[in-house]
């Protein structure tokens, strides 16, 4: 007798009202967690793609969220809809950070999707982990007219010569200012620290609502920026961890000066991306005069302010200098063959000069290709919309990260914390260094 | 009872030893032993010995860790335990208006840490928050609780604070139900007033109660993690990295799995120390057999 059959005869006999004996409730319990085991050796890699409707599936692990997050998804019909053969199912991830921890565990659990986007200072560490398929072989990978500072090879600084990442949303960090308070204060935007300095001072306004100058989010990324503009490196030619040496001690004085000495620049609150979205609601609400943060804001922050945007280049000190940011599109190793062959089909139509163009206009991240570009430079588009030059021009100040598996280690776990520690607590720069430096040399 | 057979006992037990086993015995020994490896997950783990437990010791990040966590859960326990006694005194009285409050405070106890976390972040927002707002209008300033390191912390345990109170009063609520009111009329023909009827004929019963409201607000505080990812990340400057929330950093996004399974040893054999060290404290003081064989309050001897 098998065990439904008996489930049902042990029902039957029973008087009205119908309720389930204890036993019963075993066997449930019982064919539950056979059901669950089922459903977890479902999860082990497949070797044949997932079709619907004979479709081939791409699953595509995606981290945006507003706007970004619809024009994404807006493509993504696009592309299904231009083709009968592939459907790409998008999946909401989180943030860059969860995405990515969340890509790491799937991996390990051998439920990995079949593409997704993941930041630079990652990719060395999956590529050195073996989890991504390399790209060289695909048809037209080598031949995708991307911008030089935006491809991989322009990206990083030596490496592993094979390909894994194709530009996705890519950016740089550039400033944006209240134009009216520039005006009112008589300022222009600062293009050296000194100048950033005094521009802040003059338009902090104290009180018991304070106006902040100046506000960044006390995290990797713009002192990264900031220790490329004072003439240092993270990682020397011999491959030690430097974090720019004296560099990135008078990046981090300079935040120190601005916050705890000037008291012309907030600190925001939270960390990582909670961090970016309240220094712009703050810009947002004109409690912050001016601020650094992503291009991919441009389109965001001109669509919700009251007042007129104006963005610009980053200042330097000993030379200008930024980083790159954003993502790569990657294709995971373990995918089935024709999925991964789907989700570059998907790849290179979002490659596509339209799809790029449409992207960066509706978002404000870059264009990642030559051809975009000039087609967006000839449409006249930059003439009306300035702010979204910025970031292009910028572009030949672009410092390359180093190819170094340790880096995103590097970032999360070391440098990020000590940042908000020394600015916070005014501990001395080089003593918050020394000890980054020591950490870095420590195997995880 | 006797059993049939000597291995009756076992088979009922059976189901309940494996889950306890399953999925509480040996994570923690699968943790204790991975955290004997550096790892990540996507590659091979290689064993390091006490390394991950040295790389934490260092630069006294444990320590720290552990300190924070203790004195969070210490503001979080005395703060539950003496609000929801207070109250639980002050609203145990029949009629409408009592039924209301005493909705109205256990309320916030089933309202989940993420609506919770998410209207505080609100409330106290250096910015935008109400009470930042209103704190120009009292002579006050503006302060950004959550961006502070010495503020954030507290705050945060206030939050939960605010949001275990009910749980403890309605426990108080019942542990008041079983004081005898023929106690309480004793003591009063013996002359005993409102204060010294509370302190030695009601305190004492409550202990029971009391070191009940205690665990449950220690383990609770111990867990800590929502009110953390939502509010603070563990900042500012560290400031309100808990063990939970550092061993899901750790784990999740630095992805060093044997630093996060280091934590986890800690933190269970702190847990349990702690654990261990309450419950014979309020044994000690709760067990005071008379020669009735019952618990005898210690005020009343």
């Amino acid at each position: 007798m098998g065990r439904s059959t008996r489930f049902h005869v042990t029902n039957s006999v029973r008087s009205s009202p119908v309720r389930p004996s204890r036993r019963d409730l075993l066997w449930a319990c019982a064919a539950c967690f056979a059901s669950t085991a089922t459903g977890a050796t479902s999860c082990r890699p497949q070797s044949r793609p997932l079709r619907e409707d004979g479709r081939i599936v791409v699953t595509f692990w995606y981290a945006f969220g507003d706007l970004v997050r619809k024009v994404l998804l807006e493509a993504v019909a696009r592309f299904n809809a231009s083709q009968s053969r592939i459907v790409v199912k998008a999946v909401h991830q989180g943030d860059y950070f969860e995405s990515l921890a969340k890509l790491r565990t799937a991996v390990a659990a051998g439920a990995a999707p079949t593409l997704s986007h993941v930041v630079l200072e990652v990719l060395p560490y999956l590529a050195r982990a073996g989890v991504l398929e390399p790209l060289d072989a695909y048809e037209g990978a080598q031949t995708m007219p991307f911008l030089a500072p935006l491809a991989q090879e322009g990206s990083f600084d030596g490496g592993d010569a094979r390909l894994y990442g194709i530009p996705f949303n890519r950016s740089t960090p550039i400033v944006y200012a209240n134009a009216r308070m520039l005006d009112a204060a008589g300022v222009r935007l600062p293009t050296t620290w000194d100048e950033l300095e005094r521009t802040a001072q003059v338009l902090t306004v104290r009180g018991s609502d304070t106006r902040w100058g100046y506000e960044v989010p006390i995290s990797w990324w713009y002192w990264v920026a900031l220790v490329g503009q004072a003439g240092g490196s993270l990682v020397a030619p011999d491959g030690a961890v430097t974090l720019g040496g004296a560099a990135g001690e008078d990046a981090l004085a300079l935040w120190q000066r601005l916050v705890n000495a000037d008291r012309v620049m907030r600190p925001p609150p939270g960390r990582d991306y909670q961090a970016w979205q309240s220094t712009n609601e703050s810009f947002l609400q004109e409690r912050i005069a001016m601020m650094w943060s992503s291009t991919a804001f441009v389109r965001y922050l001109e669509n919700n302010a009251r007042f007129p945007v104006v963005a610009g280049p980053l200042p330097g000190r000993d030379r200008k200098s930024v980083p790159t940011g954003g993502t790569n599109f990657v294709l995971m190793r373990s995918a089935p063959d024709e999925e991964k062959q789907a989700g570059w089909e998907f790849v290179r139509f979002m490659c596509e000069d339209n799809q790029v163009a449409l992207w960066s206009t509706r978002t404000g991240y870059l264009p990642t290709t030559r051809t975009a570009a000039a087609q967006l430079a000839e449409s006249g588009y930059y003439r009306l919309h300035p702010n979204d030059r910025v970031a292009l021009d910028q572009l030949v100040h672009v410092t390359p990260w180093p190819w170094a598996p340790e880096l995103f280690r590097i970032e999360r776990d070391i440098v990020e914390p000590i940042l908000e520690d020394a600015v916070l607590t005014g501990r001395d720069p080089r003593a918050a260094l020394d000890q980054a430096r020591a950490d870095a040399r420590v195997p995880a | 009872m006797n059993p049939r057979a000597p291995w009756h006992p076992w088979g009922m037990l059976a189901p309940t030893l494996a889950l306890l086993f399953v999925f509480f015995l040996a994570p923690i020994g699968v943790a204790a032993y991975t955290s004997l490896f550096s790892w990540d997950l996507l590659t091979p783990p290689h064993y390091v010995g006490g390394a991950n437990y040295a790389a934490l010791a260092a630069h006294g990040e444990l320590l720290a860790i552990a300190l924070r966590t203790l004195g969070y859960s210490a503001i979080v326990v005395a703060g539950t335990m003496a609000l929801g006694l207070g109250l639980a005194l002050l609203v145990q009285r029949p009629g409408r208006v009592f039924a209301f409050v005493r909705a109205s405070v256990f309320s916030a106890y089933v309202v989940s840490w993420v609506a919770v976390a998410l209207l505080w972040m609100w409330m106290l927002d250096g910015h935008g928050g109400i009470v930042a707002s209103l704190l120009p209008h009292v002579g006050g300033a503006p302060i950004a609780l959550f961006g502070d390191p010495r503020f954030a912390l507290p705050t945060l345990a206030l939050i939960g604070v605010w949001k275990l109170t009910g749980y403890a009063m309605i426990l108080f609520l019942a542990g008041l139900q079983g004081v005898p009111a023929s106690l309480h009329e004793a003591a009063r023909l013996d002359g005993a007033g409102p204060w010294a009827r509370f302190r030695y004929v009601t305190l004492p019963l409550l202990l029971p109660t009391a070191a009940f409201v205690a665990t449950t607000s220690l383990v609770t505080s111990f867990q800590a993690f929502d009110i953390v990812r939502i509010i603070t990340q563990g900042g500012p400057a560290r400031s309100t990295e808990l063990f939970v929330y550092a061993i899901y950093e750790q784990i999740f996004l630095d992805l060093s799995v044997g630093r996060a399974s280091a934590l986890t040893t800690v933190f269970f054999v702190l847990l349990l120390a702690v654990a261990a060290l309450q419950l014979r404290a309020w044994r000690g003081r709760v067990e005071q057999p008379s020669a009735h064989g019952r618990a005898r309050p210690r005020g009343l001897s």
